[in-house]
């Protein structure tokens, strides 16, 4: 009862909010802390509220807009946004009385079927898609749930020269606003201003690079340059206006890149989202570095390819891949063998990448036009290249992974699924490689093998994490993808059977 | 001698063969292949014993290195283009050496250090079934075997037999037929539910079941009690006494003139009631014993005296086999229900329903272990992480199971049988001084876990160490790393560290060189590949 007195009291005092606009962008640059991280609000808030609808705004707020105005309910403010909780799986749309065109649930309708998701949750025995959903969408309400108690936004407060963070609820109390009205006529405004100088005093504005590294998006201008790119190298016959887009991507991602590690602390390869990223990145750039080895322009088409292939996935795969910065579990931190095994793995990845599209584009090519002997075993000799840097790589950043296991768990080689699924992308190359050598493999029978290998790398980066989901790699795991792997192979299998059948007889 | 040459020559262009080469990796890459999936569906220890510690799966590998050592001897003496292959293949072999030195003679286990508690034991991943006879101070260990299935042992140690050996398991449900039929050591098997939530269990009245007469389901108290019981529960008296005998389970709800009532010198309520032609006094509202002619409470009789009062004012339901009774608060009166074998009686709960699912006189229920593949689910090995050897002991068969000990009594000789793992002791000691666990800021999501430890090294005095993830303790051979941590009941934090001994260690990271050097010496020093068709290549 006191605690409603408390809130009746505060929204008497606060009356005059609804004439002076609290919820502005101006919140964007404030401090929170989240997850054992400070950053900006409109980090908070973009990703919270994308967590729990889907959507980037509330309506016509924006997310920080909108975050503020539903954090202000627990002061009793009457405020109805049309926010609603994500569903995705038809059969938990079935439970909330959705149509199979819904997005989500109401957050009114929420709040009385709650209760049936919490039931519906304990009947599952088995932990399958399903089951998935309704966890998550019970976490997407109690997120929700959060907000609105004004739990979940955190405000600095400076104590004996050090920095703590409160809930909004307990930082906007009666007697710090009557205080705060005495010096000025917005006193919730002067209260948030107050807390953010002090904490700019004590720890300096390091957060805002977060926002800026969102604010710029500059992921998707890299994107768009290296289409540009490509369309440059295919339709001009100078190379110099591919080349030189070629070289703004690589500097726009490793602005972007760089970015990343200052806010976070670490190399760029701590979960799917970053190794997607740095894979595109990490192409492009063997790909120059073949192509000045081999001065073979074909090379660096395939590593922007590669580059706009993985971008795309960073800019409309969030669902499976989360941009999200989180601090590391223990065991990850340790920025040298971080820094050394995972990306020396991510590289092999993106060379082998490479070697990918090459066998595909000549499987292609040489199903639907006419490729000459000499052409069809330069192809081969391409791939090859790409694959000879793809396994030292990988082999390398196998070792590497040894050397951390021994270093930080005693022992060098522990089946672990991560592990043993890079050491079967090796093996599956060595086999080719070797392969080649014997009557087994000859060229017709190595492009569509390396192009099936690559479905060995899909399985080890994203399969382990999507399907097999154990071990002790288990920190970089994810929800969702399956589909998304298994699309992947379908495709690719498809590809190299239309790529065999019918294949014409090179002259 | 020839003869000999032309063998070796057989088997040298075999195994070096590159198609050899080319069948055994793909072979290799699917056993990992298959073992990774199992490891996802069973656990890591489940594919261990199935794929990677398996007999099939070394021989795998051995053929493996046949095939690196053939190639290489087979392209012998040097040629001057394959140096990076040779360095490669050198360092294949040096690699498969120093894993076999690992694997024959490497430690790898956890100690476990309670708070301030000095420790000595290295606990290994071994499993060893141990067999105590405290009074003789003899004690023998066994050690189980290392399969992924169930194993017939067929061992045999004083009298005592070892039949077989489950890996992993489950406690199933069984019933054991007894020589008689007896109403009052009956047993049932049920089910509860509504629409939201659904329960089976068992109760049993025998002595040997290894289920009892009561259970909790959440605030449901169930209670199994002797049929003979049920007429008593259902006859609505104004006291709601039931006097009930023990050793016939007959019983008696006496009526309120049945009851003789007075008071004894401190004040209490005697009752006096005729049953079965004695005589009994009780003070119900102390004691459900009735009282002996001293007026103590006697605790040898077989009468009990309860008040069903006592459960009309939280839900209790009252299971007979084949009957149900219960308070119904809104008719405020007590109700029985019969309930046949897959019949079901409605209760006056949220809608729940009881249904008897087994019912039995001639057996009872005890819980057998039975093999099962273990289920893992988030990381988690959910069903199946229970380990079980079959005993035989003076033609009497039973189940020891892991962390479940067990005493026999052989001719007043007690012997203890426990399935426990193998542990080898160390000839200095580490104390856990301090553990420490540090959180993100504003989670509880932890950052890092560190222990404070001292090392007592006998005459040689005591270090201070620091353990912490990535920075671990080398002594003596030894590394000791900072895996996990536990709370004791106490409250404070004890630590598990991972101990290694890997005398193969120096091999693994001299193979892992060459392999490396010798990759970059034969794909990139040898530096010839196809010109582009119609160019010039130069």
């Amino acid at each position: 009862m006191g605690k409603y007195i408390y809130l009746l009291a505060l929204l008497i005092s606060f009356s005059g909010w609804a004439q002076i606009d609290l919820c502005t962008s101006e919140l964007d640059t404030y401090p929170t802390r989240s997850g054992g991280r400070v950053k900006p609000l409109y980090v908070l808030a973009t990703e919270t509220i994308k967590f729990i609808s889907g959507e980037s705004k509330i309506g016509d707020l924006s997310a920080t807009e909108g975050f503020c105005k539903l954090s202000l309910k627990a002061f009793g403010m009457p405020l109805e946004l049309p926010i609603k909780i994500k569903v995705e799986h038809v059969e938990a749309k079935k439970l909330l009385g959705l149509s199979d065109q819904d997005q989500g649930v109401s957050v009114t309708d929420m709040a009385n079927k709650i209760g049936l998701v919490d039931t519906e949750l304990a009947k599952q025995k088995e932990n399958n898609s399903y089951k998935k959903e309704l966890t998550k969408i019970k976490q997407r309400w109690q997120a929700y749930i959060s907000i609105i108690e004004a739990r979940l936004w955190t405000i600095p407060v400076s104590k004996n020269g050090k920095t703590e963070f409160i809930s909004l609820g307990e930082f906007l109390t009666e007697d710090k606003v009557a205080i705060a009205r005495e010096k000025s006529s917005t006193p919730v405004n002067y209260l948030f201003q107050e807390a953010k100088d002090d904490y700019l005093k004590l720890n300096g504005d390091h957060y805002l690079l977060e926002l800026r590294y969102f604010k710029l998006n500059l992921f998707v201008w890299g994107l768009l340059i290296s289409i540009l790119g490509i369309l440059c190298f295919v339709a001009f016959k100078n190379k110099w206006p591919g080349t030189i887009l070629t070289i703004t991507t690589i500097a726009v991602q490793v602005v972007a890149m760089t970015m990343r590690v200052m806010i976070s602390g670490r190399a760029p390869v701590t979960n799917m989202y970053e190794t997607v990223m740095f894979s595109g990145l990490g192409a492009l750039v063997i790909s120059c570095i073949i192509t000045i080895y081999r001065k073979e322009i074909i090379f660096v088409l395939a590593g922007l390819a590669f580059n706009v292939l993985s971008l795309m996935m960073l800019k409309f795969a969030n669902s499976m891949l989360d941009p999200g910065i989180s601090p590391l579990v223990p065991v990850l931190r340790d920025n040298f063998w971080l820094s050394t095994h995972v990306t020396t793995v991510i590289l092999s990845y993106a060379a082998l990448a490479l070697s990918w599209l090459l066998a595909n584009g000549l499987l292609i090519r040489d199903r639907f036009f006419q490729v000459s002997s000499s052409d069809y075993r330069y192809g081969v000799d391409l791939v090859y290249t790409c694959i000879k840097f793809g396994v030292i790589l990988l082999a390398t950043g196998i070792i590497l992974g040894g050397v951390w296991a021994d270093y930080s768990w005693g022992r060098f080689w522990g089946w672990d699924p991560k592990e043993t699924w890079s050491l079967i992308v090796l093996l599956v190359y060595m086999a080719i490689l070797h392969g080649k050598y014997t009557s087994w493999i000859p060229p017709h029978r190595f492009v569509p093998l390396v192009a099936g290998a690559f479905m060995s790398v899909m399985m080890a980066w994203f399969g382990v994490n999507y399907i097999l989901a154990s071990g002790l790699h288990s920190y970089g795991f994810s929800e969702g993808g399956a589909i998304f792997l298994g699309t992947f192979f379908v495709i690719q299998i498809a590809i190299i059977a239309l790529g065999v059948i019918g294949r014409k007889k090179i002259a | 001698m020839e003869a000999l040459n032309r063998a070796y020559r057989k088997v040298e262009l075999f195994f070096g063969n590159l198609k050899f080469a080319v069948s055994i990796i793909t072979i290799f890459a699917v056993f990992l292949g298959y073992g990774t999936f199992m490891e996802s569906y069973h656990g890591t220890e489940y594919a261990n014993r199935l794929i990677y510690k398996s007999f099939p799966f070394m021989l795998v590998q051995f053929c493996m290195f046949l095939s690196i050592l053939f190639a290489t001897l087979i392209r012998l003496p040097p040629k001057k283009h394959l140096y990076g292959f040779y360095v490669i293949h050198a360092g294949l072999i040096i690699l498969f050496l120093g894993s076999f030195v690992t694997y024959q003679s490497g430690i790898d286990g956890n100690m476990t250090l309670a708070p301030n508690i000095g420790s000595r034991q290295i606990q290994l991943n071994q499993d060893e079934f141990k067999i105590q006879f405290p009074s003789k101070g003899k004690e023998a260990s066994v050690e189980l075997p290392y399969s992924a299935g169930p194993k017939e042992m067929n061992l045999e140690y004083e009298g005592i037999k070892l039949k077989t050996f489950l890996p992993f398991a489950k406690n199933d449900l069984h019933w054991i037929p007894t020589k008689i039929e007896d109403a009052s050591q009956s047993s049932s098997h049920y089910r509860i539910y509504n629409d939201n939530f659904g329960e089976f269990f068992t109760l049993s009245l025998h002595p040997l079941s290894d289920f009892t007469n009561t259970q909790q389901l959440g605030p449901l108290n169930v209670h199994y009690m002797p049929s003979t019981l049920y007429q008593c529960f259902i006859q609505n008296t104004k006291d709601g006494l039931i006097i009930w005998n023990g050793e016939t389970s007959e019983c008696f709800s006496p009526n309120e003139t049945e009851i003789k009532k007075s008071k004894n010198i401190s004040g209490k309520t005697i009752a006096q009631i005729q049953f079965l032609g004695q005589t009994l006094s009780f003070l119900p509202e102390m004691s459900p014993l009735p009282l002996d002619h001293k007026s103590d409470l006697n605790e040898n009789s077989p009468f009990r005296i309860f008040s069903k009062k006592l459960f009309e004012k939280s839900p209790h339901l009252f299971l007979f086999g084949k009957s149900a009774a219960f308070f119904n608060k809104e008719k405020q009166d007590w109700e029985g229900v019969p309930i046949e074998i897959n019949g079901e009686a409605e209760l006056p709960w949220m809608g729940f329903r009881v249904r008897l699912l087994n019912h039995h006189t001639d057996s009872y229920p005890t819980m057998t272990p039975t093999y099962i593949k273990p289920i893992q689910e988030n990381s988690q090995v959910i069903e199946g992480d229970l380990k079980a050897v079959e005993v035989e002991v003076n033609d009497q068969t039973f189940w020891v199971r892991s962390g479940e000990p067990v005493a026999f009594n052989l001719s007043d000789e007690k012997i203890r049988f426990e399935i426990t793992k193998k542990t080898i002791t160390l000839p200095y000691e580490i104390v856990l001084d301090r553990f420490k666990m540090d959180t993100d800021p504003g989670t509880n999501n932890p950052a890092s876990f560190e222990s404070f430890v001292t090392l007592f090294k006998g005459n040689k005095g005591s270090e201070k160490h620091h353990i912490f993830m990535n920075h671990p303790l080398k002594f003596d051979s030894f590394t000791f790393y900072q895996a996990s941590y536990f709370q004791t009941p106490q409250g404070p934090y004890g630590s598990v560290l991972s101990v290694n001994y890997d005398p193969g260690r120096p091999w693994k990271y001299l193979g892992c060189l060459f392999l490396v050097l010798g990759s970059i010496w034969h794909y990139f020093l040898r530096r010839k590949h196809l010109a582009k068709p119609g160019a010039t290549h130069g």
